[in-house]
């Protein structure tokens, strides 16, 4: 047994020299860490290691709009985005963010390139959705996509990138814009998204995170 | 097995009219106190401020998520410092299907068909510094003991512990994770839920009615068992390749905490250090995940714990499993299947091979002398959904197979008479029905079928029914005197609370 207390101290001693080492602390409530240290530790887990994310649950933050992240990353704080995907994981990692950290945070993500993803969605809907994407909906009222997220839906400020995004994760967020005010910030998406049918909402999504690859 | 044409199942029956009451003023005490656990919250939730759905897969806990998988990794250091504590308590009902052969259905089935606080857990966990976490957890156990008048004493003991110290490199292309972890269960340290400490999740209650719950069954396992100490030194790369590699020694001196509250005369002692080893490759795609990995224990456990005088009294054991688990999680959806096979080697003490056993085969021949060693092989596979983090259902098989031993038998035919009578040797005739062999195989092989609820994430309302077709060798009269296996099908309840 004496190997055993031996290696105990060896770990112990481990333990002590790596405590202080801000590169790879996942301190979050610490305000001197910087925003890729807690990009790479943290958000990472879920966001993937350049804002590119694995799992659609997560959205991909490669290439998003510095203004939109911000808006997100103070919404969360703040508990004003309520959706469940937001208020599950993003209330409790944002709570001690400072303002420092999420626009360290937001030039991070927006700097990182978007990765290539495989087309997740179906492609007989991309034809309808770049239709809804270009022209919107006419006979509904519904305005082109393009019109605020921009041509190739890379985003504009607080309009946030959609290229490349999740199938499911758009699908769920407009889902969530049109049918409750969990996300108030962006109340103006209640109104284009309220008569989207379920095809609509799919075929849009489709087409969204396809876009980069067509 | 099929309930509805078993006569058997008509004893299930005369149990249903008591359930509701004693059930309903359980869960309706639970809804008074909603509000208020509403507000209250696990320690790893309180360090993260997430929700318990972000580490558990549909919040089934203790099956982690692959963030979970990487919080766990990483030490438990995700958040905040909070108050480490939180509390586990679990209520339950044990109803097995036969309990009239039995030489003493009274003390072979205490509790059968009641509603018991079955176990309450103290858990510490959380962060300590920015590389330092630990999970600790104290089990109280209400029927830890019987006292010849028939009352039941309670007790607490050290259940797991883990301690660990962990670092990420990270950048834009690779990604290591590293750590070590002292605990007190060897692959306690694991994050996949096909891991023998984790497999089994709803705590097993102590008052013999459990005794052929699903926990209660083949499980996957080492031979060293828990309740030793043991570090381990692990890493995980580009979240790809994980692996570990670990020793075990008894829990003593310094260590001395991780068996805590277990009698010595029950604590397992270990010969020198016993090596762990545990290499899995994980890979995620869209909201799947698979992981397919190996692990392998061998250990030298001494056969009685107040005596580590005699080297020859030393148990032997070489352990390997070979484990899979695949998961779908997007919500609202969460599957999870998992697959485990064991193969476990067991040689005896010197003493106890070669001896002669006083039963023959029906033309009277001698029975063959106790085997030196054993092989078992055992495979369990498990398949689950939940819907929402709310409703959930699994089903579950099990096949444990292995070498037929004389030592096992209880019972066996004389050889004066050539009938079936019980070991004169044995020790503990009241075992000799209902955990019986008359044919020296442990083969036993059933299934699991669970419905779950989950109204708030610091609740769960359970249902569990596991039949079985097969019961230390044998279908029917596995035990010589006309219990069957299906006798054991048994019927379990349980709420459990975390907060």
């Amino acid at each position: 047994m004496k190997s055993l207390g031996l290696m105990s101290v060896v770990v112990a001693a481990a333990m002590t020299t790596g405590c202080a080492n801000s590169e790879r602390s996942r301190d979050i409530g610490n305000p001197n860490i910087s925003g890729t240290t807690l990009a790479q530790q943290v958000c990472s887990n879920c966001h993937g290691m350049t804002g590119t994310s694995v799992s659609p649950n997560f959205p991909n933050l490669a290439g998003q709009t510095e203004p939109y992240l911000i808006a997100q990353l103070s919404s969360f704080k703040s508990h004003g985005r309520s959706d469940p995907a937001g208020f599950e994981y993003m209330w409790g990692l944002s709570r001690s963010l400072t303002d420092d950290q999420m626009k360290q945070l937001a030039a991070y993500y927006a700097r990182q390139t978007p990765g290539a993803l495989p087309i997740e969605g179906d492609r007989a809907g991309l034809a309808a959705g770049k239709g809804i994407f270009e022209s919107g909906v006419p006979e509904k009222s519904i305005p082109a996509c393009a019109s605020c997220h921009g041509a190739d839906a890379k985003g504009n400020a607080t309009f946030p990138r959609l290229a490349g995004q999740h199938v499911d994760y758009i699908v769920k967020q407009l889902r969530v814009f049109q049918r409750t005010d969990e996300r108030p910030e962006g109340a103006v998406m209640k109104v284009v998204a309220h008569d989207l049918t379920p095809q609509n909402i799919r075929d849009v999504a489709s087409f969204l995170q396809a876009l980069p690859s067509l | 097995m099929d309930s509805t044409t078993d006569p058997r199942s008509a004893e299930l029956k005369p149990m249903l009219p008591a359930l509701p009451a004693r059930w309903l003023m359980l869960l309706f005490s639970v809804l008074v106190f909603l509000p208020d656990l509403a507000q209250a919250i696990p320690a790893f939730n309180r360090q993260t401020g997430q929700n318990c759905v972000a580490c558990h897969a549909g919040g089934q806990f203790p099956e982690l998520t692959p963030y979970g998988r990487l919080f766990k990794l990483t030490g438990y250091t995700i958040g905040e410092r909070a108050v480490p504590i939180s509390a586990m308590v679990v209520a339950s009902l044990s109803k097995v299907a036969n309990t009239s052969k039995s030489a003493d259905p009274s003390a072979e089935f205490q509790k059968d068909g009641s509603g018991i606080l079955a176990t309450a857990s103290l858990l510490l966990g959380g962060k300590v510094t920015d590389n330092i976490g630990a999970f600790a957890q104290v089990t109280y156990d209400p029927y830890a003991t019987q006292s010849p008048d028939g009352r039941f004493h309670g007790h607490s003991n050290a259940d797991n512990i883990d301690i660990r110290y962990a670092d990420r490199f990270i950048g834009d292309k690779h990604d290591l994770i590293f750590g070590v972890s002292a605990n007190n269960n060897p692959s306690l340290s694991d994050p996949w839920n096909t891991a023998a400490a984790w497999m089994q999740y709803v705590p097993v209650p102590s008052p013999t009615s459990s005794r052929f719950i699903d926990g209660n069954s083949p499980y996957p396992g080492y031979g060293a068992g828990g309740n030793i100490a043991g570090l381990s030194a692990y890493a995980f790369w580009n979240q790809s390749i994980y692996a570990e590699l670990g020793a075990y020694g008894s829990s003593r001196g310094v260590s001395s905490f991780m068996s805590a509250g277990i009698p010595a005369d029950e604590k397992t002692r270990l010969k020198g250090l016993n090596p762990y080893w545990r290499l899995a490759y994980s890979h995620d795609w869209g909201p799947h995940s698979l992981m397919v990995g190996t692990s392998g224990m061998v250990a030298r456990v001494y056969d009685d714990p107040l005596d580590t005088s005699d080297p020859a009294s030393l148990h032997h054991f070489r352990d390997l499993a070979v484990d899979a688990q695949y998961q779908y999680l997007l919500d609202p959806h969460a599957v999870t299947a998992q697959l485990v096979y064991t193969r476990n080697r067991h040689r005896y003490p010197d003493a106890e091979a070669g001896l002669s056993v006083p039963f023959v085969d029906a033309a009277g021949n001698a029975l063959a002398s106790t085997n030196a060693s054993d092989t078992n092989h055992l495979l369990r596979a498990k398949l689950s959904y939940v819907y929402q983090a709310r409703y959930g259902g699994s089903v579950a098989i099990f096949n444990l197979t292995g070498s037929t031993n004389t030592a096992s038998l209880t019972a066996g035919l004389d050889p004066g008479t050539l009938t079936i009578n019980p070991d004169p040797a044995a020790q503990a005739p009241s075992n000799q029905q209902v955990d019986g062999n008359r044919t020296g195989s442990p083969a036993t092989r059933g299934a699991t079928l669970e419905a779950f609820w989950t109204p708030i994430q610091y609740l769960r309302v359970g249902v569990q029914y596991t039949a079985y077709t097969r019961f230390n060798g044998a279908s029917k009269n596995y035990d010589g005197f006309g219990r069957n296996a299906s006798d054991n099908n048994s019927l379990f309840l349980y709420t459990w609370l975390a907060y």
